[in-house]
């Protein structure tokens, strides 16, 4: 059994869903696909990081150190690291 | 996140930048200690920390941080357990830089430019076959809640750590060996192989919004199906829809829910194009690191999966 707030959070994104489409019901039906792909499509948006929240990947990070020490050695330049239990570019 | 601000992200190309696991590189406990303690990378690590002024360098504990180094292992700058607070990042950068530009001179570094490059993926799925993007999110409580927007509330301290008590998404990866079973064979659902729903769930459908956190055993999962059928198609590409429910459980960490998706699928080139699955449901429970000791839940958690393209595939 899911907790009230979950069933809340559905309706919720139901009515979202719906007051998107509203405009769009008026004018033609809509087919129970098309309801079921922007319900979807609002919900991976809702999950999914913004370009924003992912603005770090434009550094351009190299995934291993020694690599990147090594490259840093070649180009004579100096090595910025970033480390962590687990790795930084992904939680696994 | 620090590195999203424009400002430490323009500073921070100046370096070559890399992201790696500290545990390998510089073990906190004696027995994983003397096994690396001999590698060129520890030793390099190690040289260069104990340059580092007292406070900044952590030693005995975690090595966890942000470092500036010098080619040979100079001292630049940095700290452990830095990267909560952007001014102090981009402080730290600029008097890096500062440093650099008198010991480039004084060593005669070749100072070429940095290769801009795109971020690399964690280097045990680096060769995947296929490979799963899984993004997981907090979502709403309730009519007002912000539980999943992360970003102000989590530049707030944590015990010198970035706030991950006000953490609201992470990332994963999936490797798969062959994503043949999610493709449908005609209109009517099909069951999607046990095997490969059971790596799905085990793999991705992980509470790992606020740190680290395990798959799910095999015998944590109480219930996995996932269904597809073809939806319409145009010429070559065809679509499939996505549908299913699951249940892990182990004590008092649970996940239940459902999940629903979609696909588009080259049926001449036998590739998927887009591969878009999300999984929602109620978390109850938390492991070692992952940061809910204080929010068991049930609370309700998002997790979207994707096909993870490499730049070069991009169209």
């Amino acid at each position: 059994m899911f907790p009230r707030v979950w069933f809340d959070r559905i309706a919720g994104l139901l009515l979202a869903c719906t007051a998107m489409v509203g405009g769009l019901l008026a004018q033609a039906p809509v087919r129970e696909r098309e309801l079921a792909d922007r319900e979807l499509a609002a919900l991976l948006a809702q999950i999914r990081p913004t370009t924003d929240e992912t603005a770090y990947r434009t550094i351009g990070w190299r995934n291993q150190f020694w690599p990147a020490v090594q490259e840093a050695q070649r180009l004579g330049r100096p090595i910025l690291f970033w480390t962590m239990n687990g790795h930084p570019l992904g939680c696994t | 996140m620090v590195w999203s601000d424009q400002e430490i992200a323009e500073l921070s190309r100046e370096f070559v930048a890399v992201a790696d696991e500290v545990y390998l590189l510089y073990p906190e406990d004696p027995g994983n200690l003397a096994r690396v303690a001999d590698r060129p990378e520890h030793l390099f690590f190690k040289k260069f920390g104990e340059a580092m002024p007292a406070g900044d360098w952590h030693h005995p504990g975690t090595k966890q941080g942000i470092y500036m180094i010098g080619p040979d292992g100079e001292y630049l700058e940095g700290r452990f357990a830095a990267g909560s607070e952007p001014a102090d990042i981009r402080a730290r950068l600029e008097r890096a830089l500062e440093r650099w530009q008198v010991l480039r001179k004084q060593k005669r570094y070749a100072n070429k430019p940095v290769p801009r490059v795109e971020s690399a993926v964690p280097p045990e799925v680096a060769d995947a076959r296929h490979l799963l993007v899984v993004h997981s999110r907090d979502l709403p409580r309730g009519a007002g809640d912000r539980s999943g927007a992360r970003f102000d509330a989590a530049r707030h301290q944590d015990g010198g750590f970035l706030g991950y008590l006000a953490w609201a998404w992470n990332e994963n990866w999936v490797p798969l060996a062959s994503l043949d079973g999610l493709v449908a064979a005609g209109k009517d659902w099909q069951a999607v192989p046990d095997e490969l729903v059971a790596t799905l769930a085990r793999q991705a459908l992980v509470d790992n919004v606020r740190g680290q956190a395990n798959a799910w055993s095999a015998a944590a999962v109480r219930r996995a199906e996932l269904r597809v059928r073809q939806g319409p198609a145009r010429g070559k590409v065809v679509t499939f829809t996505y549908a299913g429910e699951f249940e892990l459980v182990d004590g008092a960490r649970s996940f239940r829910g459902t999940w629903q998706g979609e696909a588009s699928y080259d049926r001449q080139q036998r590739r998927f194009l887009a591969f878009d699955l999300a999984a929602t449901g109620a978390r109850t429970g938390g492991q070692q690191f992952n940061r809910r000791e204080q929010d068991a839940g049930p609370a309700p958690l998002g997790i979207a999966i994707g096909l993870y393209q490499p730049p070069a595939e991009r169209r």
